[in-house]
């Protein structure tokens, strides 16, 4: 029965040409069902000591993920020890736990076929930990161990601290490393996000560091944790209990990060001469933080410049009307605590280095001039809030991001008035906020690549004062 | 901690070890043009990752053709007769002689003879035809369209064996999915071509002229292959791309992208029912094409190790290649046991006597490379650590590999390697998409079945099979070595 309706149908589609479809009815003018959507369910527990709990469950495949955050972080790296939070974390990782010396946790985690990453950002510490499920135990026994009873071994505590610093004496063989670095220089000067770690200040750090950073963050009410996949709340709440729950609580660091220096009053070109036959730009200039009442427009703003991808401004510009580059694209960092930056990015063959960032410029400009169009507005709008559902595509990314938005105070209904809040920006807030916040008379500019192959003089070019980057070692 | 094991291993335990329960799942589907469909509902979120995959990427290119399936990839996202066009009947005779003044240059910009003059009137005359047809573009409407409902991960990509076009969209959008795939399929318009040529020129600066990794690998493969097209980068010589013509775009096309050489696989929140029939409709009447023939050239066993040394303004870095076999041949599963033991993990051979043991180096990795449809490598990258040199850590590698030759691995080894390798593919099964290019990958390979019989695949490779391979492949002979450092004055 079912072979006969199909044979039918095929007849039925073989009869009317292939191109009918596309010149009747264009895809964009398809109607579609509603979307049934409603906002995943998380389970939620805390333990007594503080330790707040996020779970989602997922028993389509035996793996649980495991995602903790400790509030700490490289801002509360003290001058002189830039990069203390990274041979933290890093040491937290291959340092050994509990009984097990490093290379027994890392035989144990192997066997396991088990994922350990610590990391450290510039609030948080994270550590995330994938497992099988029929791992949940010793796993658990673990993370406990790493979090609680750290090692620091110090054979291990060298070789990090050696690998951390091969990284300076590799951070200029990659072009876009160079102008990351040099951008947040250019902006934070000597606050801890401009600062880089360098091999001085990486050899001053000693264990007792390690030691007091632990007793300092790692303390049960400034931990949360984010859990994903085959483990039901009744048994994650028995492991936890079991090897966390006798932690006790006590005083809470001072996690309020140093104030930003004042903004730098004029704008410059900041160049590194590298042989290499494109150039990497990068532009910035301050930007916002999370509690900023434009920044859904902002988002809205970025997306039609240089966010949206082939819909933006500089794309169109930029790639495809005129092949300057591959890639192209702006965004808001949108700063959890601190306000943190606005940043354009972009590579070109070296000689069409300025041309480009007068492009770029020149589109931040007229994105200020001029209302954008009402097709720009929609399309941005509707893009971001139709894609909204892909924020709760997996099960970890549900758990983690509302793990983040507790963690770092986000308004609880930031999720449920997303949509509307993108839906209420308007023509005149994209120009706005535009207005207020791009300041293409201001920006800070780097460039990376063969100097003398640019296509004039950059200061006369840009007009703007001009600075080479010094890429010697320390 | 004794008594914690005891109160909750019952509760824990009961599941096997790959439980890969979910592949039980997909369902496969073939139409009467040949076109492959994988499904698997999955309805946790109302989504749907979309992947189209067509047998066709860099090998199959020759002489004269480099990189072209790669433009293709972006050619493909310009539009249709009716997508990313005013009015296609009055446009159509503006793309035609822009492509003959392109041909046209093209043709004398190689040519020592020419004219500067003549080759200087034409590139105006192009951009004057370009500026012209400016008029009739509506600018990346495909994006436009999947962006305003919701599309994510818009993107193609393309690989030595195959190219994948993949979106994932709003549950209730998957109809829209199908209209445009299909309208692509039948009615690409290759508009904007020279101005495209260029961004993919871009692209080839960014990702390895300006980029020591991207280069070391390009290095690494363009000396270790001397006559299969494996030899040859995705993205074509710089020369390629500059050369390469509409003409060669579309009859590529026309050939290659057709039901019988395609694979869609969905993955996510529809009815399976449903969307069979929706593929029917929109892809069921496209004729079948003909199947990509195979590449008949095969590298000659290589007669002496290859040692390649290439300047650039970076820190050291080596990447060492091995040419061996591909699947289904059961040393491509060796191969991947081998790689976990020697670079897997924390506890792994290199891992532990470079980084750790001996601080050679910074970091060590291990990766099959180039293809998997044609005898391909083994690769090993290290990074060497200051102030010891890259001859200190080749040495070192060597040794551990010469190890191989002559020890067995343990058991515990092998069954460590075993565990990782089957937990990453579970770990890649997690969302939508990643789920979809796995089953879309191996499906166009020679069978997404691959991924279920992998874990019995490699449960019956013994230790010794383990130092057969190693003697067979492992040696100096078969070796490309490449050092990436600045240039020695």
């Amino acid at each position: 029965m079912r072979a006969i309706l199909l044979t039918v149908f095929i007849l039925g589609v073989t009869a009317c040409s292939p191109q009918i479809f596309s010149q009747v009815v264009r895809p964009d003018q398809l109607n579609f069902p509603e979307l049934q959507f409603e906002f995943p369910q998380i389970k939620r527990a805390a333990l007594n000591n503080g330790i707040e709990i996020y779970l989602k469950e997922d028993h389509d495949i035996p793996l649980v993920e495991v995602t903790i955050m400790i509030g700490g972080g490289s801002i509360f790296d003290p001058v002189g020890k830039t990069g203390l939070s990274s041979l933290f974390a890093a040491s937290l990782q291959s340092g050994g736990a509990g009984e097990r010396s490093p290379q027994q946790l890392e035989e144990t985690l192997d066997n396991m076929a088990a994922k350990l990453s610590v990391s450290s950002s510039s609030y948080a510490y994270s550590i995330e930990m994938s497992m099988r499920r029929q791992d949940l135990i010793q796993g658990f026994n673990i993370l406990a161990d790493i979090v609680r009873r750290p090692r620091f071994d110090q054979q291990r505590l060298e070789i990090s601290r050696q690998g951390l610093i091969e990284g300076v004496r590799r951070r200029n063989d990659d072009p876009r490393s160079i102008a990351g670095r040099t951008l947040a220089q250019s902006i934070y000067r000597n606050h801890p996000f401009g600062r880089t770690p360098g091999s001085a200040t990486l050899a001053s750090i000693e264990r007792s560091d390690l030691i007091s950073q632990h007793q300092i963050y790692f303390q049960p009410n400034n931990l949360s944790l984010a859990v994903s996949g085959d483990v039901d709340l009744d048994e994650l709440k028995t492991l936890l209990t079991q090897t966390l729950g006798d932690w006790q609580a006590s005083e809470l660091p001072d996690l309020e990060p140093p104030a930003l220096p004042e903004q730098p009053e004029n704008g410059k070109v900041s160049i590194a001469d590298k042989d290499i036959p494109q150039t990497t730009i990068m532009i910035g200039q301050p930007g916002i933080d999370k509690n900023n009442p434009d920044m859904m427009a902002l988002k809205v703003a970025n997306y039609i410049l240089g966010g949206g991808g082939f819909n933006s401004r500089m794309m169109r510009e930029i790639r495809s009307n005129r092949g300057l580059a591959y890639s192209v694209y702006s965004y808001f960092q949108i700063g959890r605590k601190l306000p943190e930056l606005f940043i354009a990015k972009c590579e070109t063959k070296c000689d069409s280095t300025l041309e480009v960032v007068s492009l770029m410029r020149a589109q931040m400009l007229e994105l200020t001039e001029k209302p954008v169009s009402k097709d720009e507005l929609r399309v941005a709008k509707e893009s971001l809030i139709n894609s909204f559902v892909f924020a709760f595509n997996n099960s970890h990314s549900i758990v983690t991001r509302q793990l983040r938005l507790d963690f770092y105070d986000y308004p609880p209904d930031y999720m449920q008035t997303y949509r509307q809040k993108i839906a209420a920006v308007t023509v005149a807030d994209v120009q706005r906020v535009s207005k207020k916040y791009l300041h293409p008379d201001k920006l800070q500019i780097v460039l990376v690549g063969r100097r003398n192959e640019f296509e004039q003089d950059p200061a006369a070019a840009l007009d703007m004062q001009v600075e080479n980057v010094d890429l010697g070692l320390e | 901690m004794r008594r914690l094991i005891i109160c909750l291993c019952v509760l824990l335990l009961s599941q096997p070890l790959y439980a890969a329960h979910i592949m039980d799942r997909v369902r496969e589907d073939r139409l009467e043009n040949g076109l492959t469909l994988l499904m698997l509902e999955r309805h946790d979120t109302p989504t749907v990752s979309a992947y189209i995959t067509f047998r066709v990427g860099g090998a199959n290119e020759g002489q004269g053709n480099r990189g072209i399936a790669h433009l293709l990839e972006h050619m493909l996202l310009k539009g249709t007769k009716t997508l990313g066009t005013r009015d296609y009947a009055a446009e159509k005779p503006l793309l035609d002689r822009i492509e003959d003044v392109g041909t046209r240059i093209d043709r004398l910009k190689n040519n020592p003879a020419t004219d500067p003059a003549e080759i200087e009137g034409l590139r105006a005359r192009l951009k004057s035809l370009q500026q012209e047809h400016k008029q009739y573009v509506v600018k990346d409407e495909f994006s436009r369209i999947y962006a305003e409902n919701g599309g994510v991960g818009y993107n193609a990509f393309t690989s030595k064996d195959q190219t994948t076009y993949l979106i994932s969209l709003p549950a209730n959008k998957l109809e829209l999915w199908a209209a445009i795939e299909s309208d692509r399929l039948q009615n690409s318009v290759l508009r904007e071509f020279y101005t495209e040529r260029e961004v993919v020129r871009e692209e080839r600066r960014r990702s390895y002229e300006s980029n020591p990794s991207g280069l070391i690998y390009e290095a690494l493969v363009a000396n270790a292959f001397t006559v299969h097209p494996y030899r040859n980068p995705v993205i074509g010589w710089d020369s390629d791309i500059a050369n390469l013509s509409l003409a060669e775009a579309r009859d590529f096309f026309t050939r290659y992208y057709r039901p019988v050489n395609m694979v869609i696989t969905l993955v996510g929140d529809f009815e399976s029912d449903n969307a069979l029939e929706l593929v029917r409709k929109y892809f069921g009447a496209i004729s079948p094409g003909i199947p990509v023939p195979r590449v008949v050239d095969v590298e000659p066993q290589q007669r002496g190790e290859k040692q390649i040394r290439i300047n650039f303004d970076a820190e050291p870095s080596l990447s060492i290649a091995f040419h061996k076999p591909s699947l289904p041949h059961l040393d491509d599963y060796c191969a991947d046991l081998l790689m976990d033991v020697l670079a897997g993990g924390a506890s792994s051979r290199l891992y532990k006597r470079l980084v750790v043991d001996e601080q050679l180096a910074s970091s060590v990795a291990s990766y099959g490379a180039v293809g998997s449809r044609y005898a391909n490598l083994m690769v090993i990258d290290a990074t060497p650590r200051y102030p010891h040199t890259v001859d200190e850590v080749k040495a070192a590698i060597y040794e551990e590999l010469d190890r191989l030759k002559r020890e067995p691995v343990s058991n515990i080894e092998l069954q460590r390697a075993r565990n990782r390798l089957v937990t990453d593919n579970l770990r890649q099964m997690r969302s939508n998409s990643g789920l979809a290019r796995l089953l879309s990958s191996y499906e166009a390979l020679g069978g997404w079945r691959y991924l279920v019989d992998y874990a019995a695949k490699i449960e019956t490779i013994d230790p010794a099979q383990l130092v057969a391979f190693a003697n067979r492949y492992l040696k100096a002979m078969n070796r490309t070595a490449v050092v990436l450092q600045r240039e020695v004055k």
